[in-house]
């Protein structure tokens, strides 16, 4: 019984793809298969309260325990705002519509294995029950070719990096012959040995790869640019939270990784990412790029709790996580939203938002806001994950990784200004006014418009957040 | 390089020189084959050959796209059929409980297929040409 309440959410998510995909059987209906996943959704959220009661609980296969339910809730909130954003997307789209939401439970399903993995076979299987629905996500709209190009770039790139991370946890086994992940990780810090060192560098490369750490980031803006708005926003927030997760069980609960070296490697991805992410991003002339290049730089960032590893970096990686995914889901909401009206393709390029302002004034608030956040100006809430990044690292002595995040924040804030700039620039002979009068009111623009509060409020009242945090880091640390 | 390193190159440096004598004699052939060698000019020289008679047609011959989702469809309920072997093996074992859970898992399977066939992609004839959207 314990063991059915412990994994209530993953079976109600799995229980509503089942009951979306018979529901398009039966007739297809969008509004009502909307309905569907945001309800089985909403109640995998609310069973997480009963999870929480049975809380430290573990098998061979999976721990579920404070990071677990943390990492849960932060994957459901970010699949129910995709799946509110693809319903005012999908709209307009002349396809089949209803698939979407079954890819997307089923990958939120993916995403609730893996943040409660503690076996390689979890681990796996989450992974690629992650990433296989957003093959399928990425080249839903198959007409337009950036959408396929997507869709394609992202299947091979990640077959690729999924085939290091077999190649990898087979050459750990070898060494080790163990499978689950404190066995494994103890394995190798006792001895390591050639075979070791390898194994824990392609897991490290596959794992990489998912987050778009530097040497393998190629594959991030172009997919985000052609993927479809609710589907980039998923790859976004979700898929990467999830992967950040398991890193951080990886590389923090086990001090025995501390001795392959990892953290050296860590240390050097980290900076590189900062560095050449927000370089990148200084010239693009796309939003979703733009945003595509400064997830790269926020992960270098985000690596940084990882790197030190000790003290505060549990509560400091998840304060920071909380952050950027309120903070993502806002900016690719709002681009989600202004692209929903156009059929051929998203609005994307950066002067479809020129003078936005003076078009739809609400959503270029909450675009202002959360490119705020992403720049960590103070009173929001990008500000307080970027200062306990910056608190942990001068606490820690890595001087060179909070010099590369000063430097990366400096030239980003350039960058996003720009941004903020180009949203209110006057066009001469624009039009005053195009966005349908009821749009705040609709699913889609309330969940932006309460992202964009939820971003000022965690800026100015972050408590509630760091205290969970803290509890998380108490337990983990 | 201590004794267990070196017993190890010992042990292999067979398979390292049958590497390189393999890509050596395939190098070999094809070079000196090459040099020695004539090559023929002609109109027919460079057609394809096949038994002596003239090949028609292209090679590239167009199959329905349902072709492949029907195999492709095929040989997923052929390895989701495999899995059962797993429970068959040990059914005494897992009892009751073991049983729910494949239970569980065909029906899932079952759903999976009327989803395939009210979708249409089960029908082996294309329907009527409908308009792109």
């Amino acid at each position: 019984m314990t063991y059915l309440i412990a994994l209530l959410p993953l079976i109600l998510v799995c229980a509503t793809a089942v009951a979306v995909m018979l529901g398009i059987a039966w007739q297809r209906h969008h509004a009502s298969t909307v309905l569907t996943a945001v309800v089985g959704l909403n109640l995998a959220l609310l069973s997480l309260v009963a999870v929480h009661q049975v809380a430290p609980f573990e098998t061979l296969l999976v721990a579920v325990d404070g990071l677990a339910i943390f990492g849960a809730v932060l994957v459901l909130v970010s699949t129910l705002a995709c799946a509110t954003l693809a319903h005012a997307y999908l709209e307009h789209y002349r396809g089949p519509r209803e698939e979407f939401y079954l890819l997307l439970l089923c990958a939120a399903a993916g995403g609730l294995v893996l943040v409660s993995s503690r076996h390689m076979a979890t681990l796996f299987f989450g992974l690629e029950l992650l990433s296989m629905p957003l093959y399928g996500m990425l080249a839903y709209a198959f007409h337009e070719r950036r959408s396929l190009e997507a869709g394609i770039k992202y299947l091979v790139l990640s077959a690729a990096a999924t085939a290091f991370l077999l190649f990898g946890m087979a050459l750990a086994y070898a060494q080790t012959g163990r499978l689950d992940l404190a066995g494994l990780t103890a394995g190798l810090g006792e001895g390591g040995g050639a075979w070791g060192l390898a194994g824990a560098g392609l897991i490290l490369v596959g794992l990489g790869f998912k987050l778009s750490l530097v040497p393998f980031h190629l594959w991030t803006p172009d997919v985000y640019e052609g993927g479809p708005g609710p589907a980039a926003t998923f790859l976004a927030s979700a898929s990467k939270v999830a992967v950040v997760i398991v890193l951080l069980r990886l590389v923090i609960e086990s001090p025995a990784f501390a001795h392959v070296g990892v953290h050296q490697i860590l240390a050097v991805l980290a900076f590189a990412s900062m560095l050449i992410g927000n370089l990148l991003a200084l010239t693009q002339a796309n939003l979703k790029r733009l945003l595509g290049y400064s997830s790269i730089a926020h992960f270098g960032y985000l690596l940084v709790a990882l790197v030190v590893a000790e003290g505060l970096a549990v509560e400091t990686a998840a304060v920071y996580l909380v952050m950027y995914v309120v903070t993502t889901l806002g900016a690719f909401g709002v681009v989600t939203l202004v692209s929903s009206r156009d059929i051929s393709g998203d609005a994307a390029a950066l002067h479809h938002y020129r003078g936005l302002f003076w078009r739809r004034p609400y959503l270029t608030a909450v675009l202002t806001v959360a490119l705020l956040s992403l720049a960590g100006i103070p009173f929001t809430a990008g500000f307080i994950g970027k200062f306990y990044i910056v608190a942990l690292g001068v606490e820690a002595g890595r001087w060179w990784l909070v010099g590369g995040l000063i430097v990366g924040s400096a030239i980003g804030l350039y960058y996003y200004l720009r941004v903020m700039v180009t949203l209110y620039l006057v066009e001469p002979g624009m039009q005053r006014h195009d966005a349908p009068h009821d749009w705040g009111t609709r699913a889609g623009g309330v969940v932006v418009l309460g992202l964009a509060a939820l971003v000022v409020l965690l800026g100015v009242y972050p408590t509630p957040i760091i205290e969970w945090a803290a509890a998380l880091g108490v337990a983990h640390g | 390089m201590n004794e267990e390193t070196s017993g190890l190159v010992a042990q292999y440096w067979a398979i390292g020189f049958f590497v390189f004598a393999v890509l050596a004699l395939c190098t070999f052939m094809i070079v000196a084959a090459s040099l020695l060698g004539g090559r023929s000019q002609g109109r027919s020289k460079t057609l394809p050959y096949e038994s002596g008679i003239l090949g028609t047609g292209s090679a590239r011959q167009r199959y329905s796209v349902k072709f492949y989702l029907v195999a492709m469809l095929f040989v997923i309920f052929d390895i989701e059929a495999v899995f059962l072997f797993a429970w068959a093996v040990s059914l005494r074992e897992v009892g009751w409980t073991g049983f729910l859970g494949a239970a569980v898992f065909i029906f899932i399977l079952l759903a999976g297929l009327v989803y395939d066939t009210r979708v249409g992609a089960l029908d082996w004839a294309p329907k009527g040409r409908t308009p792109r959207p």
